[in-house]
């Protein structure tokens, strides 16, 4: 048998299972087990309370808070502005724009901290960025925001420092204008994640 | 035949053997080996091969040496002033390219000075024409942004529609106008 | 994960070896296939001699499977290869000129570097021929700047503009290829030219 024989033959039977196989999305930017461990031990993925009273406060532009429970949860009390993607919903395709993005800083939420922490660990892996966590989650926000303790009379001027921003935090989230308004989500969705860059190549 | 005249006799025949240039590669082996230098060029790089543009490579490197505000303010050559990066990754493959070749060529003894011209025309004419060849081919391999190796082999293996068009365009033209240069060649 | 250089940071030099070691290659593979004699290349179009379409293809099709595969085991992402940029009129106005090169000339940039590495004279004027025609289009290229730059699509590929796989693609080149393997098997025996076979 000659050359070209054997080599139609290899051919076309590559090219057959080529043909059969699906459209396959390689993404040279998932996080492998190590790089994810990495960034979990540096905690830099989390926001404290505290943090997004401030951006909340000072209705930063860049902020969504994306309530992770289910829908009934979600419509019963939800945090200013939130929009809501129940985990089991997360890899949807309508939700990928939300989450793929560069433009804004994503605060998964949930009642304490396992939903948001599951929803950031998949987005995370995925090589999706600017996704955080509240830190304790609706529980937190309520015992430090909405109801903050007196740290007590051995307290140190920075703990009644923040005490005192609690209480006026608390004083503007429970005002009459925020509590009621259950902010339906925002219209557009994010600028979605520059297109990994082409190589240059060719004779040009 | 008496001894020495044997010995001698089979003596040349074994330069001759020597001498001969080896047979070309089995073209589908041959073909099987680009790809999988291709196949390399991509794994590796994320880019195909490339030729076309070492000259250009070359060319500016000429016209900046010789009047460097010239290539400043050429519309056409600015543009791969700043591009150090590719320029040098395409003239490094070239240099690849022509010691590859020498080397290829000297291992099968085809290496050789000459001018390659069918019987039928002078040398000259065969230069004269090589030369109006090279001529038309810089220029289109500019317009046409890029080669038979960027475009069309380096295109068709990433399935660019740009690849196809120029390789279509490059060999139907060859073949329209194959019997007006017929005399060159057969 | 491939491409290397564009998601490892390479080093710059790293990657300048690697461009040298993969034109090597690219010498070698021309070279053994005989793409130095411009006779050889010629008669493509004349039919004594269809090693240019055998060895095009053979090696388009190599490379397109072995992208393929790579990025169905995940080995290379394909966002990121490079993939020519559709401009219509330079493609097809680029190509004719490029056309008629070949035919006069006998070689294309690739195949004249290496002709001229084993000492043929007639390539090596190519190469002087294809330095002034790039001079000369540079410096006419504001007559052709607008033709230059119309007609841009971007980097599209034919998979996409007919809505297939790129594997269904490949195997529809494949079997095109594998009819055009035996038509030129057919036109070199019909249009044998002996003679010339025997000097190449």
């Amino acid at each position: 048998m000659n050359t070209r024989v054997i080599l139609s033959i290899i051919f076309i039977s590559f090219g057959s299972i080529a043909a059969i196989l699906p459209r396959q999305k390689t993404s040279s930017v998932r996080l492998d087990a190590d790089e994810l461990l990495r960034e979990i031990k540096l905690e830099t993925y989390k926001v404290t309370t505290d943090e997004l009273a401030d951006l909340l406060i000072n209705l930063d532009p860049t902020l969504l808070l994306i309530d992770v429970r289910d829908s009934l949860q979600y419509s019963e009390y939800h945090l200013p502005g939130a929009i809501n993607i129940p985990l089991k919903e997360l890899l949807d395709e309508k939700w990928l724009p939300y989450l793929d993005q560069i433009s804004k800083k994503n605060i998964f939420y949930s009642n304490g901290t396992t939903l948001s922490s599951e929803a950031w660990i998949i987005t995370r892996q995925l090589g999706f960025k600017n996704n955080y966590v509240l830190e304790g989650g609706l529980n937190n926000w309520f015992n430090t925001i909405i109801r903050p303790t007196h740290p007590g009379t051995g307290a140190t001027s920075e703990e009644l420092d923040t005490f005192d921003r609690r209480k006026a935090a608390s004083m503007y989230f429970t005002g009459s204008s925020a509590a009621t308004d259950q902010i339906s989500a925002p219209a557009l969705p994010p600028v979605p994640r520059k297109q990994k860059k082409r190589v240059q190549g060719g004779c040009s | 035949m008496p001894d020495k005249q044997a010995d001698t006799y089979i003596n040349s025949k074994m330069k001759e053997k020597l001498r001969k240039p080896k047979k070309y590669m089995n073209p589908y082996a041959a073909g099987v080996l680009l790809g999988m230098v291709l196949l390399a060029s991509f794994y590796l790089t994320g880019r195909g091969l490339g030729a076309s543009g070492a000259t250009r490579s070359l060319v500016i490197g000429g016209v900046t040496a010789v009047a460097p505000d010239h290539a400043d303010n050429s519309l056409y050559f600015s543009k791969y002033l700043g591009d150090s990066q590719m320029k040098s990754w395409l003239v490094l493959e070239i240099a690849g390219v022509i010691i590859g070749g020498f080397l290829s060529g000297a291992w099968a003894g085809r290496l050789k000075f000459k001018v390659e011209h069918s019987p039928k025309i002078t040398p000259k004419r065969r230069i004269l024409f090589a030369s109006l060849g090279g001529l038309l081919f810089g220029f289109g391999s500019q317009l046409g942004r890029g080669c038979t190796s960027g475009a069309a082999l380096t295109g068709m293996s990433v399935l660019s529609l740009a690849g196809f068009v120029t390789m279509m365009s490059i060999f139907g033209t060859a073949f329209a106008l194959a019997y007006f240069f017929r005399k060159n060649w057969i | 994960m491939g491409p290397f250089v564009p998601l490892h940071n390479i080093s710059n030099e790293l990657n300048l070896l690697i461009a040298f070691v993969i034109g090597l290659g690219f010498g070698i593979a021309l070279e053994q296939a005989g793409f130095s004699s411009s006779r050889k290349l010629a008669g493509m179009f004349y039919g004594y001699d269809t090693t240019v379409l055998k060895v095009f293809f053979t090696a388009a099709i190599t490379a397109m499977l072995g992208l393929i595969f790579l990025n169905f085991v995940g080995l290379i992402d394909l966002d990121i290869v490079y993939v020519n940029e559709y401009y219509v009129t330079s493609a097809i106005l680029g190509g004719v000129i490029m056309g008629a090169g070949f035919i006069i000339g006998g070689f294309c940039p690739g195949t004249s570097f290496t002709a001229a590495a084993i000492g043929k004279i007639d390539a090596m004027w190519f190469i002087l021929g294809s330095i002034v025609g790039i001079l000369l289009f540079g410096e006419t290229y504001r007559y052709w700047q607008e033709i230059y730059m119309s007609g841009y699509k971007g980097a599209v590929k034919i998979s996409d503009i007919l809505g297939i796989r790129d594997g269904y693609f490949a195997l529809l080149l494949i079997l095109v290829a594998t009819l055009m393997f035996w038509v030129a098997e057919l036109a070199e025996k019909k249009f044998k030219r002996d003679d010339i076979t025997k000097e190449i």
